[in-house]
């Protein structure tokens, strides 16, 4: 790691993870000055069952709680707006996102509208400066987190919203929300925050302190999103996914090394969908590439995926061959046990032809587009004329 | 890599590092709403010169509203109520903290003060007492050693009442640490190399404590790399720029791990030394440390042995036969300390029979080591040692560090 | 949109009640046996008391010294000034430190005990509910609840000292 060049590393949550993490509520947000919490979840993504843990581990605290759950996928800023008017009404004194995805975005954007004391949450857009810390703002990530609950953005509506200030100051991961219904939402989430941190792991610029998130969470995901996938009973593998997903947010927060993540949020916008799959189809013509330029970075990946022993006993020429292979392995095993859930190409997505030509459109308007696009035309892209 | 039942993390303070980091803290203060600044320092580190450095850095955009360098060696309740008015009266609104512990554990404390209006600080101190933000507070150490630039402790001692105030609480982590590499550059050799194996012990202690969690184990886990790679050299070589960055860098990766996950033993006998014999915290954590390895080898041996890829690197690794990772991992630190003896021409101590003050008189009597040992019990630290600690396992560490033999590991009551 | 108010969780809370007056009984019934508890109570201020229990609202045990002598004070945290207080975090999480699923240690090292007091106090009492939980609990119980298990102590210590605290805590005296 070269740290001639300065650097700077933010990652403004505390993480609290494991059992009866949830019970520990009440002491966190009293340590927050903070005693009447409003609840942004979503009956329909989020599910009754979770929304009745996090009521349940307030037990005895005497608390009164608000529970917006009708966020839906389509949220906007008029939803926004609607809470704001709940939150000032009711005097809440900080915000619980319960989910992932358009919930936290939407608690993200609520935060901001109450903290900056905007007389309509409509008037906010990406331009509007946040300059100080917001309120007191805690996410609790379900398995349908997406990675990007703890980063620096929000979307709402296509627009991007960018601030370190919207990150939570409090992220709680709890072995029974974190366990998900179908394989599928967790490769999904596991793609994304794989990919996304591996391609911050591998940048020639990163630093120390980004790397130490980035690490554990390679780590974590290469030792347990498979079984997380196959035994979706198991606590212990999710929970380590999850663990991951939440660290993907702090290192994509951390970095400008983002085109995975880039392209993954253009397909989302535009065809919605999941990041995760689109991150998980470029990550091989990605590394491609990169083995290509600089296979010493790729090398260096083989410490987290195989783990100590395998990287010390490998020849330093045989390093990056090594963890192609192992990488090859670990994305095998998981399409193979979803058995084509998750497509592989953007022809089995089901991409339609005309949304390809919007897709494009975006894209080239990047600084990278010419390079973006050959990355999309080796993942299948080419085959759907745009 | 293990995931606990259950743990927490945090670490919310803004690292900025570089060669030029100072001369980010103008943009940093504007970017947080901050126009004029207090410096507290210390006389030493005024004498140094770094003063004037970081006065000259701010130059552009921001107003300072006076710089204290009354900072004693130990922080002091009298000086913080002092300093708090200072800061009123110069209607200043953010703190810049330029020094070691002493002068980061004051600025803490005048932050409390100047944030909540305080009279009384002692209103401040039990678990849970703050829970809002305080003033900004810039954090620019000039060791690479105790990692305060990012711990949530502050520990003001109210000198006419003989008391010891400790404040606990993530309120109190700086807003922003500036790793800056002309803050390390005069540092003596020996001060090099003693704050240094601090550092150490922070990485090595936060890897095998009861607390350790993942992400405080990849932050002791790139401390110790860069920290087994640069100290020797850098305390060779004091002008050696790239290697000052690399050990502020490593320190206060190390700070984060063990503010996280805690320490053990080897700070738990090292503040006992330091109470009753005066020796620096830094010298006692080089001669402890293999000490603090040998004692929890048969709980943690698997965990230690994985320090070895880190600190050795591939080579070493492989030659090694996996059951004897965590012994050499020991010889490599004691390896360390032999060097840096060698370096500063004696004056780095390996064992305490060594350790001699300015006169040159020994500062730890074998005599005194019982008393050491009884301290230990009343030491915090203990708590979050792997395996269990009473008056004579203390003493039996301590006077193996004495003489510099290794533990008798057999004599360790074993559950 | 709903508001709800917080309901109780009235069997976790008689569970960690009784078994928080039964570890007040038993600390009381220790000091009266164990030279090494009498030790440390010994070191402590004459009117030195702690508590133990759990937030955000109890329920509490208070043991402390009057007149040389170690008593349980009863669950009522205002019963007198305390000098520290072992808090733990929730009540779900003193169900797992009471029910033995998770040691002191391993409880205090998982943020969910915390100490309120000064530390030589707390590692005292610490110290103090070590040695207790070894008089109360089996063999394979207690070796979870502490670091490590004293193997070292005689066998008539272990025996005399569990009969008597046995004994004095269900009798009370
Ligand atoms: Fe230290």
């Amino acid at each position: 790691m070269n740290l001639t060049n300065g650097f700077a590393f933010t990652c403004p949550f505390k993480t609290n993870s494991g059992n009866k993490a949830l019970e520990h509520l009440p002491v966190e947000l009293a340590g927050l000055n903070a005693f009447k919490p409003l609840i942004i979840t979503s009956r329909e993504l989020a599910g009754p069952k979770a929304i009745g843990t996090l009521i349940n581990a307030f037990g005895d605290s005497g608390m009164t709680i608000g529970v917006f759950d009708d966020v839906t996928e389509t949220a906007d800023l008029n939803v926004v707006e609607q809470i704001r008017e709940i939150f000032l009404k009711g005097q809440y004194d900080v915000i619980i996102a319960l989910g992932g995805g358009i919930i936290v975005d939407v608690a993200k954007i609520l935060n901001l509208a109450v903290s900056l004391k905007v007389a309509d949450a409509r008037q906010l857009s990406p331009a509007t400066a946040i300059r100080d810390p917001l309120g007191p703002f805690v996410v609790i990530p379900t398995a349908a987190a997406t990675g990007m609950e703890t980063s620096k953005y929000a979307v709402l509506s296509g627009k991007i919203f960018t601030s370190v200030h919207l990150m939570p100051g409090l992220v709680v991961l709890d072995p029974r929300l974190t366990r998900a219904k179908d394989g599928k939402t967790v490769a999904e989430a596991g793609f994304a925050a794989f990919g996304r941190t591996l391609e911050a792991y591998i940048a020639p610029d990163k630093n120390p302190f980004m790397d130490a998130y980035a690490f554990t969470a390679l780590r974590f995901i290469r030792e347990n999103l498979a079984s997380a996938v196959n035994k979706r009973c198991n606590k212990k593998e999710s929970l380590a996914v999850a663990n991951a997903v939440a660290m993907s947010g702090c290192v994509i927060s951390n970095t400008d090394q983002n085109m995975l993540h880039r392209l993954g949020q253009v397909f989302q916008n535009t065809v919605h969908v999941h990041p995760g799959i689109i991150i998980g189809m470029c990550l091989h013509p990605f590394l491609d590439d990169c083995m290509k330029k600089d296979s010493s970075r790729i090398a260096s990946l083989l410490l987290p995926l195989a783990g100590d022993d395998k990287y010390a006993a490998m020849p330093e020429a045989g390093r990056a061959g090594d963890a192609l292979r192992d990488l090859c392995e670990f994305s095998y095993e998981i399409y193979r046990s979803l058995k084509g859930k998750i497509p592989r190409t953007i022809t089995e997505a089901g991409i339609q032809q005309y949304l390809m030509k919007d897709i494009f459109d975006i894209i080239n308007q990047e600084p990278d587009g010419a390079y973006l696009r050959t990355v999309i035309d080796r993942v299948g892209g080419s085959s759907i004329k745009a | 890599m293990i995931l606990p039942d259950y743990y927490e993390f945090c670490c919310r303070v803004k690292i900025v590092a570089g060669h030029d980091a100072l001369e980010k803290i103008p943009a940093l203060l504007a970017e947080m709403g901050s126009k004029k600044p207090l410096i507290i320092t210390d006389k030493g580190v005024a004498a140094a010169g770094l003063v004037d450095i970081v006065v000259n850095a701010l130059k552009e955009g921001v107003t300072i509203g006076g710089v204290a360098d009354n900072v004693p060696p130990d922080s002091d309740l009298k000086v913080v109520n002092q300093l708090a008015g200072l800061y009123r009266d110069n209607a200043c609104d953010a703190i810049i903290a330029v020094g070691g512990g002493s002068v980061m554990d004051t600025a803490k404390g005048v932050n409390i003060v100047v944030s909540e209006n305080a009279t009384d600080l002692m209103a401040f101190s039990g678990a849970g007492a703050l829970n809002r933000r305080l003033k900004t507070l810039v954090a620019v150490p000039t060791t690479a050693g105790t990692g305060s630039e990012v711990t949530l402790v502050a520990v003001i001692k109210d000198h006419e009442k003989h008391l010891k105030m400790a404040f606990t609480s993530y309120f109190l982590l700086p807003s922003v640490s500036i790793l800056d590499s002309r803050m390390t550059m005069t540092m003596p050799p020996f001060i090099t190399a003693m704050t240094g194996m601090d550092a150490l012990s922070h990485a090595v202690e936060g890897y095998y404590c009861l607390q350790k969690n993942p992400l405080s184990d990849a932050h002791s886990l790139a401390a110790v790399n860069m920290i087994h790679q640069y100290l020797p050299s850098v305390t060779k070589n004091p002008a050696d720029k790239d290697g000052r960055l690399a050990m502020a860098v490593s320190a206060c990766l190390a700070g984060i791990s063990f503010s996280n996950s805690m320490v053990g033993i080897v700070h738990n006998l090292g503040h006992a030394t330091g109470s009753v014999c005066g020796v620096p915290h830094g010298i006692c954590m080089a001669i402890l440390l293999p000490y603090g390895l040998e004692y929890n080898m048969h709980k943690r041996g698997e965990t230690i042995a994985e320090l070895l890829l880190p600190m050795a690197g591939e080579e070493v690794y492989r030659k090694t036969p996996k059951a004897e990772r965590a012994e050499k991992v020991v010889s490599l630190i004691r390896q360390m300390n032999q060097d840096l003896n060698e370096i500063t021409g004696g004056r780095h101590a390996r064992y305490f029979s060594e350790v001699k003050d300015r006169d040159g008189k020994q500062m730890v009597p074998r005599e005194i080591l019982p008393e050491i040992a009884k301290a230990a019990l009343l030491d915090g630290a203990t708590i979050y040692n792997p395996e269990d600690q009473d008056y004579e396992e203390n003493l039996l560490v301590l006077e193996a560090a004495w003489e510099g033999k290794p533990l008798d590991r057999n004599k360790i009551k074993k559950g | 949109m709903r508001e709800i108010h917080a309901g109780g969780k009235p069997l976790k809370k008689a569970y960690v009640a009784i078994f928080l007056w039964f570890t007040g009984r038993a600390i009381q019934a220790a000091a009266k046996v164990d030279k090494e508890v009498q030790k440390e109570f010994a070191a402590l201020p004459d009117d030195f008391t702690f508590a133990l229990g759990c937030l955000p609202n109890g329920p509490w045990m208070v043991v402390g010294k009057e007149k040389g002598k170690v008593k349980y004070f009863g669950g009522n945290l205002k019963c007198r000034p305390v000098h520290l207080r072992l808090v733990i975090k929730s009540l779900d999480a003193a169900f797992l430190i009471l029910s033995f699923q998770e040691s002191t240690a391993l409880a205090t090292t998982r943020n969910r005990l915390m100490t309120d007091g000064e530390v030589p106090y707390a590692l005292s009492v610490i110290r103090i509910l070590d040695i207790v939980e070894v008089y109360l609990l089996p063999k394979l119980i207690a070796s979870l609840a502490v670091k490590r298990y004293p193997s070292w102590w005689s066998f008539s210590r272990k025996l005399a000292g569990r009969v008597g605290v046995y004994t004095r805590t269900l009798l009370g005296f």
